[in-house]
């Protein structure tokens, strides 16, 4: 089968499953409950529309950004320092191991303790999903690093600012690059979680919206609105899936080098 | 080791095993220490909050970790392993079961795959709110959540693995001959096998996290129900203790997995 033939297919076979879709549930007369395409498009377009949609992404991002550098200030450190020198390895992993098994939304209760319950409880949970695979990938790739060149930038005399400077950085920042991608997929669905797990919370206590995971819940216990989910669901996916292709594009310009 | 250290006679091999074996204590001392530091910062700044319901010391939690054990953590545990069996089991079959289908059959896999692509970047965290609506507030919502996270992994790994076979040793085998089924068993469940442990060790990853979540949020029973249920008691060191089970227990069916592929993979030991 040819490429423009297949796709031709998929997209005619996609477009008839949502047809059908709509149909069912339009005859059946179960747009209350069920979601259905055209109800999706209208209720995306409503919350879009009166800003309560972007309002909360916005929320959510700046959360996940936070996050998300806190993480990597934190792991990078930490793990070219286990990758560098043996006894930090030794005296971090099991701490970094038992840690790292334990899910992030695990937290919530304590985060809320200490953080209180506006965001930067999520904010916490964030920066814990994210800090693992900065440590993992930069323990990795620090150990990669090729001892020869270590050898010598020592032997002629480097310092060892400028050795990580000059050797270490560039060797590992590939790698890190990699785990700055995975960091900021884990953080993306963590903070969905852990806006879910608060908006329960909120909820009950009659406080303002503050992120996507709020909205939703919002959505699912004041509106009822079954399509609004749907379609909030749509955009959580919509920006993983974003925010993959741009960490992509970016590796590609930054570090031509590491392209695969 | 240095060129000193090849014409060693029996006795020195013995200082060198003893060497040996002092580093390895080094080495454990130097861990244990790590450990320690933890615990002792932790109890240092649980003592300075002030309060200590706000950060319950390693000694409080192992307390309630003790009455937990003892008491009724037992059926969470059990609820949790219930979930985790059910959605993982649906997962992975669901995932190797399309894989398999993608892989012998190009017509079907055009489908499939556009439809999977779309899904994957919507987390299963992201079901949460449809998964309650669908479901209410019971065990089929951590279950659907698990099944859901533990698909992809593994669909994706085993895909790939099939995908990667050695085109000569399938060649190898038909031109010698083998029936479709030899091939399938001596050539594409080997060739594949290292990617699909792979799958099902990420799926296990992803599927953890999504009980966890699941439970918490949706659930009415298991280790993450249980987290809300003591906070609901501002009962933080049963919170912490539970914590703790949940961390232990994600390592122990890690390390379960990680050993299953060595064990099954000695000829093929994969990244992981």
């Amino acid at each position: 089968m040819s490429r423009r033939r297949s796709k031709i297919l998929v997209v005619s076979a996609l477009a008839v499953l949502l047809l059908a879709w709509e149909g069912a549930v339009v005859l059946t007369g179960a747009q209350a409950s069920w979601p259905f395409p055209s109800g999706i498009i209208r209720s995306g377009f409503a919350i879009t529309a009166d800003g309560t949609l972007l309002v909360a992404l916005a929320g959510s991002l700046q959360r996940v950004i936070t996050g998300f550098l806190v993480g990597a200030l934190v792991g990078i450190p930490t793990g070219i320092a286990m990758g560098l020198l043996p006894w930090v390895n030794l005296a971090m992993r099991p701490v970094t191991e038992s840690l790292r098994s334990i899910a992030p939304i695990a937290w919530i209760p304590l985060a809320i303790l200490w953080l209180g319950v506006q965001g930067n409880a999520a904010l916490f949970v964030v920066a814990y999903a994210a800090v693992f695979p900065f440590i993992l990938n930069a323990a990795q790739a620090a150990r990669a690093v090729d001892r020869n060149h270590l050898r010598a930038a020592r032997a002629l005399g480097a310092g060892p600012g400028l050795i990580l400077r000059a050797v270490v950085v560039p060797s590992t920042l590939p790698t890190i690059f990699t785990a700055a991608r995975i960091a900021l997929a884990i953080a993306w669905s963590s903070i969905i979680a852990a806006e879910l797990a608060l908006g329960v919370k909120i909820e009950s206590g009659g406080r303002s919206v503050a992120g996507l995971g709020q909205l939703m819940v919002a959505t699912l216990y004041v509106k009822r609105d079954v399509n609004a989910l749907v379609f909030g669901m749509l955009v959580i996916g919509l920006v993983s899936f974003l925010i993959d292709a741009v960490l992509r594009r970016l590796r590609d310009t930054l570090l031509p080098w590491a392209r695969r | 080791m240095s060129p000193a250290n090849v014409k060693v006679t029996h006795g020195a091999t013995r200082a060198g095993r003893a060497r040996h074996l002092l580093l390895a204590l080094r080495s454990v001392l130097v861990s244990v220490a790590g450990i320690v530091a933890v615990v002792l910062i932790w109890s240092l700044v649980g003592r300075l909050l002030a309060h200590p319901s706000l950060l319950p010391s390693p000694v409080a939690v192992l307390g309630a970790l003790r009455v937990l054990l003892a008491g009724e953590i037992g059926a969470d545990i059990l609820a949790s392993i219930v979930h985790l069996a059910a959605g993982y089991s649906i997962g992975v079959v669901i995932g190797l079961l399309l894989a398999v289908l993608c892989a012998r059959f190009e017509n079907l896999d055009v489908f499939i795959e556009p439809v999977i692509e779309v899904l994957r970047p919507i987390s299963a965290i992201a079901w949460i709110p449809i998964a309650l609506l669908m479901f209410g507030v019971s065990e089929s919502v951590p279950i659907f959540l698990i099944a859901y996270a533990a698909t992809f992994p593994i669909f994706v790994n085993t895909l790939d693995g099939v995908r990667r076979l050695d085109r000569l040793l399938l060649n190898a085998a038909r031109s010698l001959g083998a029936s479709g089924n030899f091939i399938v068993t001596h050539v594409v469940i080997p060739g594949a096998l290292p990617y699909v442990l792979t799958g099902a060790r990420l799926s296990l990853g992803v599927a953890w996290m999504a009980m966890v979540a699941g439970e918490l949020v949706g659930g009415d029973a298991g280790l993450g129900w249980r987290i809300m249920w003591y906070q609901e008691f501002f009962a933080m060191d049963k919170v912490m203790a539970i914590i703790l089970v949940i961390g232990v227990l994600g390592f122990v069916a890690d390390a379960a997995l990680r050993g299953l592929q060595r064990r099954l993979l000695g000829w093929n030991p994969v990244e992981s």
